[in-house]
Order: C-alpha cells, then structure tokens, then sequence
C-alpha cells in the first residue's frame, strides 16, 4: 500500500482518493488495537478484507451519487453518451411562442441590459444542456442533435465567447438542434423552446438554421415560432431579414469536411463558365442549355448522371452528357460558377464554388447572401437578376481580367475564414451580434474583408486626411539634456528666435543634479518648461507630455547650435505640407551589405536620403504616442537599455505606420559647431557604425521588414541658389552646410 | 472475554466506518466545486458517441428544388426598376420640371441634376426619371399628372426636406430618395438615405469643413451634447449618470449652449436618435466632431456604401455608462480615424447640394453597373467616389491615390506628351532630351497645328506616335489610349529640359503620384483692389500651380478632366489657351487638397526659350492679360471655392548645389548645363 504514509491533510486534496486514503489509515491502526487477538487472526482478516471491500463500493457508490441526486447540473461532466441525455416530455398544452415580429431590432427586441459592462467587449454566451425532448405521446420532436449542430456548440464553447453562468450570459443558445427543418416538429419544437428557463418571449436568444421552410412552398425562413429569439439563417429573402437583427449565415456543405481540395491559383481557366448544381426548376434548365448553345465550349452545364457506377456518392459525380466529371474538383476548372436558386435560397454549392476559388454568379433574386451585413460580397461575386440570366455571359465578358482574378483569390478567402468549418460559421455569427452589442470596438470593413496578403501589405495611415494645419498653432521645441547647461542655453536662447515657436520644453535626464535656477535660464519670448524624469533613458525624449500642446514637436539635441532660425522656421513651414512625416535635418541612409549579408548603416555624403536623426527634426505628437505605447516587441526597452538608436527607432515606427519616406530639409550638414568635421554625429569612429547598423538589424528583425524609404530628394525653399535678391527671398539664411 | 473482545472489535469497527462515512462526505461536497474551479468553465459535453450522430441534413435534400419564389410584394432593386432601360449600362437622368414657382432648395437640386453628366433632356432617352418634391406644395396638389409615370417603375422621388407629400403619395415603385428615412420603411438597396440638410445649404462647393488639424486640441471638451432646440452643449464627463436625457439636467456643471447655427467644438459630439436631430449629424460632421448616435431611428445617409462604422458610433441608449467608458477610453489611434473620416466625408458628400444630388445618382448608377461600380475602398477613403470615376477602373492600384492601401507602385515607366501647336515646328531637341531619360516608355506627340506633321522623325530609343488633335486647347488633356504608363510628362514644343531634370523629377513623382510635378510655376493671390483673385508667373518665395508645359502627373487626371468637370468650365479653357493650365491646377488640387511640387529648372533654358505664349510665364514680368485674370475668377465660381493651396518649398537632389565634388553628384547636370 504505497500511500499509507499520506496525512489527513494530503488524502483531503484528492476526492477520489479519499476511501482509501482512510480506509487504509484504519488498517494501520488496526493491529496496534489488538495485540492480543492471535487466535483470532482469521476472523480479524476476514473483517478487514470486508472493510476494504466495502469501502471499494462505497467509493464506487460516491462517484456517481453527485450526478443521480443533481441530474441537471453536472452530468455534462463526464463522458457520456447522446443517448442518455434526460428525456423531456412536453404536455400538448404547453405554450407556444408567437410567430416572430418582423419589426425588431437590436434597440426595440433585444436586451442589452443583459450584456452589462464588458471590459473585453464581448458578449457571453450560454448553451442550454441537451435534451431530449418527446411530445405528450412520447414521440421525439426532432432527432436529439446533429453532427454538425454538436460540432457548432462546440464550438462555442470552447470559445472566449462561452460562459457556463447562467446569470451572467448576454446571448442563450438552445441545445434543440433547428439546423434543418425538415427533421423536427414545428409546433412542438416550438413548445420546447418555450419552457427554456431563460426564454422570456425569446429575448437574447439566438437560433441556428441552415435549412428553412419545407414543402411545398418552401418559406425562406424558419417556420418554428420564435417570438423575438434572432435567428442565424441561411437562404434569407430580402421580406424575412430583420437587417441589422438577424443573421445570414452559408449553408454548411458538408463536401467541405469530407473533400480534399488543394487551393488552385487564380487566372484564366478551362470552362469560363460552370453550372454544377443538380436540382433545378425545368424553366431555368432552358436557359442553361440555351447558354451552352449559344456559347459552345466556354460553357459547361452539369446535371446529375444517369449510369453511376457502383461505390461513387451521388453527390461526388456530376455529368454532361455522357462525360463523367468529379464534384467538387471539377468546379476548380471553371472561371465562373453558378448558384441559382433551388427549393430555397441558400445553397450548399456556395461554399463549394467559393471554395475551389470560382467565382459565384448568383442568381437568386432577394437573396441575402450570408454575413452580408460585414462581408463586402461585390468583390466576390456577381449578383445578376434572375431576369438577365440569358445575358449572363455577356455580363461577365465585360469584367476586366485583373478583377476577375481579384475575385478568385477573394472568393478562395471567404471560404477559409467564413465557410470552411461549423466553427468558422459560428464564431463569425458571434462577432457580428457582439460588434452589435459593443458598437465602438467592432471590427473593422478591412479586418472582415481583406485577405491576410492585403492586409500584410497594405497601409493604413494614421494621420490620411490631407490637411495643412494653420502656421498660427506653431510648434513646441523640445530639448532633451543632462548637464551641458552652457550648450542647453545657447540652443534656447537659438531656437526662441524662431518666430512660430510656441512653447519651449526642456527635457531634464539628470536626476543627480538639479537643473540651474530659474533666474539663470535665458530669457526668451514663449513659456519655457522643465520637466524632470525619474531615469535617465533615451525614450523620454519621446513622451507624450501633456505639456505639448501643439501637434507640430521640434525635438533638438542640446548641442544643435548651428540652426539657424531662418532654417528652422522653413523645417516647420515644410512640416506644415507634410504633417504625417518625420521632417529633419541630418539625414542619414540605410544600405544592404551583400557582403555580409546585412543592413548598413551610412553617414556619407550620400544622394539618397531614408532617415533624418531626431537630434533635430519636426514631427508630430502623435508619433510620441506611438513610440510611448504601441511600439512594436521589446525595442522601446532595448533602446533605454543600449542608450542609442532612439532615433532611428522613430524613424522605423513612422514609415512603417505611413508608408511614407521621410523629408530631409534644406542643405546643412554642420550641426553641433564651427570647426567640427563636416559630417556630424555623435561620434565618427567605427564603433559607432557598428552599433547603428546593429540597431537597423535588430529592429528590421523586429518589425519582420525594411519599412524605411528610400528617396533621392530634399527640401528647399523655392527660390534657394536662385539668382534672385537676397533680402526678396523668404528665407535668406540657409546655410551652405 | 471473547464475546467482549468481539463486541469491541465490532464497536471499533462500526465506529471507525462511521467517521469514514462523516469525513468523506464533506470532502466529496467540497471536492466538487473545488475541481471545476481548476478546470475553468464546463463547457459543452465531448459525446462519447459523437462521431455516429448523423448529419443535419442528407445528401438529396440539398438538391430539393420547388416553386419559383413569389414575386411582387416589397419592392427591392431588380422587381423593381428595369435596369435594361439604361443601355450600355450607363444611367441616363431626367428631371421633371418644376410647375409654378418652387422655392429655393429644389431650385438647387433641379440645378445640380442638370448639370450632372447622367442628364438628358429627354424623357424618352432616360432610365431614371427624377420627380423633386418641394417642401411647400399644398397637399393638395402633391401628384401632378406626369405622362410617363407607369406606377412609379424607373422614377425617384426625391426630397430633401420632409414634406407631407412623400406620405400621402401613391409611390407605385417608385424608389424614395429622402431625407432620414426611419429604418421601418427603408428598403434598403432600393431608396435612397439622404442627409437633412440645412435650409441655405450652399450649391456648389460648399462651406469647408471645420477640421484644422488631425489630433483633438489639448484641452477641447470631450462631449457635446446636442440640444433638443438646435445648438450643442458642452458635458463634463464624471457625472454619474444619462448625460443625456433631461432627467438630471441640474448636475451638469458648467454648461454651454450655442446659438443654433455655431458648431460643436469637441470630440465626440452625443446625438439622440430622433429625427430632428439629422440636423445635428451633419452639423458635427462638418465640425470634425465623432458624431455618437444613441439608437437612431433613422437610416444614417447614403448607408448603402458609406461605411459609417469608420466615421461614427451608433451605440445604445439603454446603456450610457458602458458608452461613457467606451469614449473616454478609447484609444487615441481610433479617435484620430474617426475624426478624419468624418471630415473626408463631409467634404466629399454632403457640403454642398450638388455633391448630395451626384452622390445620389452615383449610387444608382452604381447598382446598375454591378461588377464594374465603385469598390468600397473608393467611396470610404479620400478623394471619394465622386472623384474616382469607376468607369476608369475599379481596380484601386490603377488610381493614384490608394497605393498605400494596396500596398502598391505606380509603374515604373512614363509616357512623354508633346503638344505641338500652331507654329507646327517638330521638337527635335526635345524630343532627343526626353527620350534619353532612364524611365521614358514612349513618346506622344500630339499634332494640333494645321501644318501637317513632317513625314520623317528622328531615331529615337523608344517609341514615338504622332497623334491627330482637333486644334483645341483642351485636346491635350483627352484620355488617349495611346497612353498605357501611369505617369505623363506633358510638354509644349517649346519646353526645353534636360535628360537629367527628367530623371530627377520622375524620382520625385514616384514619391507623390497623386500630384502634379512640375517645373514652372504660377502663384495665385487675393487681389482686394480688384475683390478677386489674380495670379503671376513672376518668381516668388511661394507657388501654387505648375505649368502643363512641362509636368508629370498621372494618366488618371486626364480621364477626370474630361469626364467629370462640368463642359462650361472646359468650353473656357478652350477659348483662352492658359486657363487650361489654370484648370488642370484647380482639378488637382480640388481632388487632393494639397499643393503642386517644385523640382529644379535651370536658368539657362529661360534665354533659349521664345517668349511663352502663356501670361504669365517665366519671362512673361507684365501683369497677366485682363481675359486670363478674369478665368480665375470663373473657374473659382465655377468650383464654388478656391481650391488652390501654396506651398514655399522645391524638392531638391539630396546634394543640390552642395560643395561637394561634383562627381559624388548623381544629377551633377541640373546645376550646370
């Protein structure tokens, strides 16, 4: 009995192990008892193997006796079978819901009180436990549950969107299975959902079906009453949709699952057009074979196959007249695809087309094409009236190639993020009523609609709105020091010359020193503020402060006593045409070292520009935010860490959010003083290069590319070197270096 | 004895049984929560027999196929309107006249039909035709007997403002094109959402937007609160509750109310769903204020294709605290976009009339178009889908504004366009120089004197077409297909360059392909002797248009100089030769609200050119010909503002002019000949 040793304490932990834990410590104790019970050696092994024994049962009559006494709550908790589930018998007399009012919306029909305040600003979901449910003759009223439908719970169980509190839920699924109609009872499945404990007329509940309506008139929405319950449909019509309340989902093609079908690149295929589907209305059948008449090969209109042979589904093979083809591959051959409307709006096929990357012609007049309320189906489909299905081809023909293409590779994404799975349906119906429910954080048109290549690629600039904000607001210098106090004020008394300079800011990085009394800093014309830190780190150059009021920031190193104030006021006029950018005035360069395989970093006179150093550059305030807040992995850190390269981090962070080079202003090249070397910089020697090209590997490694832009041009006032009046020029003091 | 020591066992027996029996119970009561605490929640069963339910549905019943669905009913874009009647796909519009005096706004919307590119003046010829309601007509005499009505098919009913007509009319199927609609009886993809538009709404061009800057000025209130009377209220954001409904109306603190015409000054302007308060959306639109609307009954304007979602917040009413929370802790990133397309909206749908009225047909037209309307990228961000014609291209790299959405280049080639006027002399060195640049794809040039072109042209390293012109000035500017690069040097015969000016100023286009780059400049002012605007050719610190004798620009200019301006404006420029400059400068700048680009032009032209023939030109120093100065002044009306901007800087080479050896120097020749 290795686990005699264990204490009360330890045996507690364990639930299970507890009787035995026990029992056995009471065996122990038992000889010690009875010392002197030799004879009765047999009658007492005979009573301790009793007591194991009936402690074994009683541990085997403990694990189960939770579930039998609280059935409701926690049988889910162990595996079990479908068939177990508790039967539910449903009186004739029970209430049935009201049809469902088609005015509803979010704001009249569903309860937000119930979603409370969410930090995560997503709702909460809670799935009723599965029953089964029979009517008053003990018929059931649909099969207990579908593969598909257990495949969506799920789902959503393991979800962030699943809670199991019944009291804190937002949003109630019912476990009764309405994926198809044609496998329940209206009115009692209607009954069922009814005694649902939160029902409350339906509010905050959300319905699955894929399959509305039935014979013979085919209704495109659920039949079973459901009062204000919203309903995740497929094969709305336009007069059944509650916009903005209801949700349009596919209709799941199990082919998805079952099929392996290797994503085929877009461009131009065999077939331009393809009708796969099967069952379809005599009427429309004319069209098609009057399409394929009239356009030959570029058409291909399949229908089922009249000799299958033996083991081949139906639903794998399609035919033209005698010519086998195999389904869903076959669709892969076509350019555009079919999907008329069969007994209801919502076909299967949807997802197959889309799939094999072929673009959907729907047909299908009223149809509300699934996610529609987020999903941008113009850039996945054609939608064409039912009536102009004979123009269908020529339609089409007109469609530019490079769109058609557009179209595929949209169609192939749809399929992998929104129909590929019974997962994927369900937790993109979630977001949409949660991005209802919580407006201000909802995903946004490109996060649903742009494929992850577009979205890599693409751009989305903070600062887009063409703008040239009012010379009046000025700028706010902003001068990061330690202790070159004599070089700190040369630099002030400098800059306060600038005639749009608004605010002067002094960035003190000393903490073992205190900055110079108020009566010995200089006098100049505009509030002069010191801010003291807590450490002395490069980034807190680069603070929002409060203090700034203005959009437009000067940061200045406080040995930049070269700038004229004629040069920086122009760097703020040209920051004025180019407020989204990094505006300076060393510009420096950044190049590939096919030697070494790497990124240099180069301070030569160069003709092309695709940094300029913060040491002296406009920006604006902004990008202080982003270099506080959002930037990207460890490098914040590791700049404070290295004390360097603060810099060309900024530079990186403002061409990787605006895809925009930066603009290096007029000539000079000369900065910090007179009789220094003509180019500039914290230090010449090699060490220093070594570094920086370091910092240009390490942060191209973290932000997983090159943001930076090169270019090959500078900014000047117009009439700069212009054989012109000097005293009639803007500008008159550029410096030649 | 043993009886005893039986007895005892049992006791010890029974006793200790019975403290198994008090000790695990307990323990198994607590053990219960206690693990599905450590498991997290429990969550939906794992069936044992999961893998043999069926599915949901069969394989045939997929396949049913039944009755054709019921026709008729709601109206909706196909039953509805015949789109067949637009032949070619291309909307045709008629406008009903209006009977009797009608008041000023539908005079503005008759107007801004009229002048849009879809009108025709027959009935016949149209598949839209458009009935403006008038707010003040009598009930009475709402349905006035319109020969083609037909039960309303193909008709919109328009209105900007509510009238009782829209209620008792019999609209047949006829769509609706009103001002916030309520969602209970909008179909949507068929009528139309308007905005509720002020009573002296202007025209055209249109009262600026508010927004000087991207980012909230430190210190700006955080919300404003419409009031119910017209005019805004400032809110201070730490009170306990509804900021909004009157109920607490006493522990607002500081309050301000503005008269009904000023704008909100803050950066979330709170809208209470009801329909008077459109008026306010708008008003916060212009302003550059995040309009936040508490569950409008009202469909928000033009929601078939603005994606309100990027300029607005529609939250509930029902739950103020949690939309407090959500404002104040919104992100900065979030705030600084919905800003900026509130704004870009503004300006490009609803500040004036006019921009109203086309954006409306362009909807329409759009519908009709299916495959080839404007994708959603182009209606949502800047210039807008009024500015990116889609009959260009639905492809947003083809344009030269969504590149860095698409993540996207211009194409790395040009195509030279020479204009030979009247003197019809063959511009051989200009021609060598151009074809010499590194990115030249070909060579246009475009004959328009009434000397026929000389049979022979020079060799030349790329390829070179004589297109045929019509002798007008505006002629240059047509799309002609020849042109198959995305960037266009356009050039006089008597422009001189140099190969190496080319080179450079092709760089820099690459930089800013949505604007033009150019050599010479003009620059506008506001002459108050005269009270109006003037402009000169004379060199100054500042310009704000490039001359078309020598610029690049893109080849999309071309298309939306001759489909979209209005004909009056092009008729101008073809009766004095420089307003053509001055036009294309205006189209450019209307659309991009940004000014031309410098790049350096060497002095040493300026002696070999003959003196220009436009007013104004580098050697022109005489004050600009009255006719000149005078198309300015038209061109301002006619764009209902002076969309012009300056700028005071030229781009130049990174090492322009610098003493540097000059073999360090990649475009050592723009500095000596």
């Amino acid at each position: 009995m290795p686990r005699a040793g264990l204490d009360a304490q330890e045996c507690e932990e364990e639930a299970v192990g507890v009787i035995m834990c026990a029992s056995v410590k009471y065996s122990i104790r038992g000889p010690a008892l009875i010392p002197r019970m030799k004879t009765k050696h047999r009658a007492y092994y005979i009573t301790l193997f009793s007591i194991v024994l009936l402690g074994l049962i009683a541990t085997g009559m403990f694990q189960f006796w939770p579930h039998s006494i609280e059935s409701s709550g926690d049988w889910s908790v162990e595996k079990r079978s479908v068939r177990d589930v508790p039967v539910v018998r449903l009186p004739a007399d029970s209430p049935v819901p009201e049809r469902g009012d088609l005015s509803c919306r979010m704001h009249t029909c569903f309860d937000v009180y119930r979603c409370g305040f969410n930090p995560r600003n997503k709702i909460k979901v809670y799935i009723y436990p599965l029953k089964k449910y029979v009517g008053e003759a003990g018929v059931p009223v649909s099969s207990t549950i579908s593969r598909e439908y257990n495949e969506l719970l799920t789902a959503i169980s393991d979800s962030d969107y699943y809670t199991d509190d019944i009291t804190r839920a937002c949003l109630f699924v019912p476990s009764i299975d309405l994926l198809n109609q044609n496998s329940l009872r209206v009115k009692e499945t209607a009954q069922a959902l009814a005694q649902l404990s939160r029902w409350d007329r339906g509010t905050n509940h959300l319905l699955f079906n894929m399959l509305p309506g039935g014979p013979p008139d085919y209704n495109t929405a659920l039949d079973v009453p459901r009062d204000r319950a919203l309903l995740a449909g497929g094969g709305f019509s336009t007069w059944t949709y509650r916009q903005g309340y209801d949700v349009s989902i596919p209709v799941y093609s199990p082919l998805s699952a079952e099929v392996d079908l290797p994503e085929k690149g877009p461009g131009p295929r065999r077939y331009f057009l393809l009708s796969s589907q099967v069952a379809l209305h005599p009427e429309y059948r004319e069209d098609l074979a009057a399409l394929q008449a009239r356009h030959g090969e570029a058409v291909l209109v399949l229908d089922k196959c009249s000799n299958l042979s033996e083991g081949v589904p139906a639903a794998r093979r399609r035919c033209h007249k005698q010519q086998a083809f195999e389904y869903p591959q076959v669709l892969q051959e076509a350019t555009f695809c079919m999907v008329l409307r069969g007994a209801r709006l919502g076909q299967a096929v949807l997802s197959d087309v889309l799939r094999a990357g072929c673009v959907p012609v729907i047909i299908a007049d009223s149809y509300v094409l699934p996610f529609s309320e987020v999903l941008d189906w113009k850039r996945a489909s054609v939608v064409v009236p039912e009536e102009k299905m004979l123009d269908v081809y020529s339609i089409l023909q007109s469609i530019p190639r490079r769109q058609i293409e557009e179209m595929q590779r949209q169609a192939r994404w749809f399929w992998e993020a929104y129909f590929q799975s019974i997962e994927a349906i369900a937790l993109a119906t979630l977001q949409i009523i949660s991005d209802r429910v919580y407006p201000y954080a909802a995903i946004s048109y490109e996060d649903w609609n742009d494929p992850p290549a577009v979205k890599w690629g693409s751009v989305s600039n903070p600062l887009f709105l063409p703008l040239i904000p009012p010379q009046s607001q000025g700028f706010t210098a902003i001068v990061l020091t330690y202790d070159r106090v004599e070089s700190l004020f040369r630099v002030i008394t400098e800059v306060s010359k600038v005639p749009s300079l608004s605010k002067l800011l002094v960035v003190w990085n000393n903490q073992n020193k205190n900055p110079p009394e108020d009566s010995l800093w200089p006098k100049i014309r505009v509030p002069l503020k010191v801010v003291r830190t807590a450490e002395n780190k490069l980034s807190n150059r680069f603070f929002p402060y409060d203090e700034i009021e203005t959009e437009a920031v000067l940061a200045i190193d406080d040995d930049i006593i070269m700038l004229t104030s004629d040069e920086l006021q122009f760097g703020y006029e040209v920051w004025r045409e180019f407020p989204d950018r990094l505006v300076g005035y060393p510009g420096r360069l950044h190049l590939w070292d096919h030697e070494m395989n790497k990124w240099k970093y180069e301070s030569e006179w160069t003709n092309e520009v695709s940094m300029v150093l913060t040491g002296a550059a406009f920006y604006h305030k902004y990008f202080n935010y982003l270099y506080t807040y959002k930037m990207p992995g460890d490098i914040k850190n590791w700049v404070d860490a290295h004390m360097n390269c603060e810099d060309i981090a900024m530079n990186f962070l403002v061409a990787n959010v605006t895809g925009k080079a930066v603009i290096k202003v007029t000539p000079r090249k000369k900065f910090k003083c007179p009789e220094c070397t003509a180019i500039d910089g914290l230090s010449l020697d090699q060490t220093h290069m070594v570094e920086r090209s370091e910092c240009i590997n390490k942060f191209a490694s973290v932000f997983g590319t090159m943001p930076l832009k090169v270019v090959e041009h500078r900014a000047d006032p117009v009439l700069y070197k212009d054989d012109f009046p000097e005293k009639l020029k803007s500008f008159p003091n550029i410096g030649s270096l | 004895m043993q009886s005893w020591r039986r007895k005892s066992l049992w006791l010890a027996l029974s006793a200790s049984w019975l403290l198994i029996l008090l000790r695990v119970f307990p323990v198994l009561r607590l053990a219960e929560p206690a693990r599905r605490q450590a498991g997290g929640p429990q969550g939906w069963p794992r069936w044992l027999d999961a893998e043999l339910l069926q599915s949901f549905s069969q394989p045939g019943e997929l396949l049913e196929y039944g009755p054709q669905a019921p026709r008729g009913g709601r109206c909706y874009r196909e039953a509805c309107f015949d789109a067949s009647r637009c032949r070619g796909g291309s909307l045709k519009v008629f406008v009903y006249s209006a009977v009797g005096p009608i008041s000023e706004t539908p005079r503005k919307v008759l107007t801004s039909i009229e002048g849009s590119r879809y009108h025709t003046a027959s009935a016949a010829e149209a598949c839209l035709l458009v009935l403006v309601l008038s707010p003040d007509t009598p009930a009475g005499e709402c349905h006035p007997a319109l020969p083609q009505w037909d039960g309303g098919k193909n008709h919109l009913v328009l209105s900007l403002h509510p009238t009782p007509c829209l209620r008792i009319f019999q609209l047949g199927q006829a769509m609706v094109a009103e001002a916030s609609p309520t969602v209970d009886t909008f179909r949507p993809g068929f009528d139309v959402a308007l905005p509720l538009l002020p009573e002296a709404h202007p025209l055209r061009g249109g009262a600026l937007g508010q927004l000087q800057q991207h980012s909230p000025l430190p210190g700006v209130a955080l919300i404003a609160v419409a009031e119910e009377r017209g005019g805004w209220r400032l809110a201070r954001t730490n009170f306990s509750a509804c900021p909004w409904d009157g109920r607490c109306e006493q522990d607002h603190g500081p309050k301000q109310t503005h008269p009904r015409a000023t704008l909100p000054n803050a950066t979330f302007c709170l809208i209470p769903g009801h329909s008077p308060d459109a008026l306010h959306f708008l008003q916060a639109l212009q302003a550059g204020c995040i309009p936040v609307l508490l569950s409008p009954r009202w469909e928000l304007p033009f929601s078939e294709v603005i994606d309100w979602t990027k300029a607005a917040i529609v939250a509930d009413e029902r739950l103020p605290l949690q939309v407090l929370a959500a404002l104040q802790e919104m992100p900065l990133t979030r705030v600084l976009a919905l800003r900026q397309q509130a704004q870009f909206l503004w300006d490009a749908y609803f500040s004036s009339i006019e921009k109203v009225i086309h954006t409306t047909l362009e909807i329409i037209q759009d519908r009709i178009s299916g495959a080839s309307a404007h994708p959603s990228l182009l209606w949502n961000s800047p210039p807008g889908a009024l500015l990116a014609l889609s009959t260009f291209s639905t492809s947003p790299s083809d344009f030269p504004f969504y590149h860095l959405q698409q993540g996207s280049r211009p194409l790395g080639r040009f195509s030279a366009l020479i204009w030979v006027g009247a003197p019809g002399q063959p511009p051989l060195k200009l021609i060598q120089a151009v074809a010499g640049a590194q990115h030249c794809a070909q060579i246009l040039v475009l004959w328009s004197s009434k000397k026929p072109p000389p049979p022979r042209w020079p060799e030349t390293a790329v390829p070179l077409t004589v297109l045929d012109g019509h002798r007008k000035a505006s002629d240059r500017f047509l799309p002609h297909s020849a042109i198959d690069t995305d960037a266009i040097l356009s050039l006089d015969a008597h422009s001189s360059l140099s190969t190496s000016e080319v080179d450079f100023a092709f760089t820099v286009w690459q930089s800013f392909p949505e604007r033009m780059v150019g050599f010479l400049t003009w620059s506008h002012f506001w002459d108050e002797a005269q009270g109006g605007w003037g402009y000169t050719g004379e060199r100054t610190n500042e310009f704000s248009m490039v001359l078309t004798s020598a610029a690049f620009y893109h080849r999309y200019y071309h298309t939306l100089f001759t489909h979209s301006l209005p004909k009056a404006l092009r008729t101008l420029a073809d009766e004095s030769p420089p307003c053509v400059d001055v036009l294309m400068n205006f189209l450019v700048a209307a659309v991009t609200k940004l000014p031309p680009i410098k790049v350096p032009y060497g002095p040493w032209h300026q002696e070999a050119r003959p003196p220009p023939l436009a007013p104004g030109g580098p050697r022109f120093r005489a004050e600009p010909q009255p006719a000149a100065q005078d198309c300015l002044n038209q061109m301002a009306a006619g764009f209902g503002h002076m969309p012009l901007v300056s700028s005071r800087l030229r781009l130049d080479p990174v090492l322009f002019k610098d003493p540097v050896s000059v073999l360090r120097k990649k475009y050592r020749s723009l500095e000596k000949p």
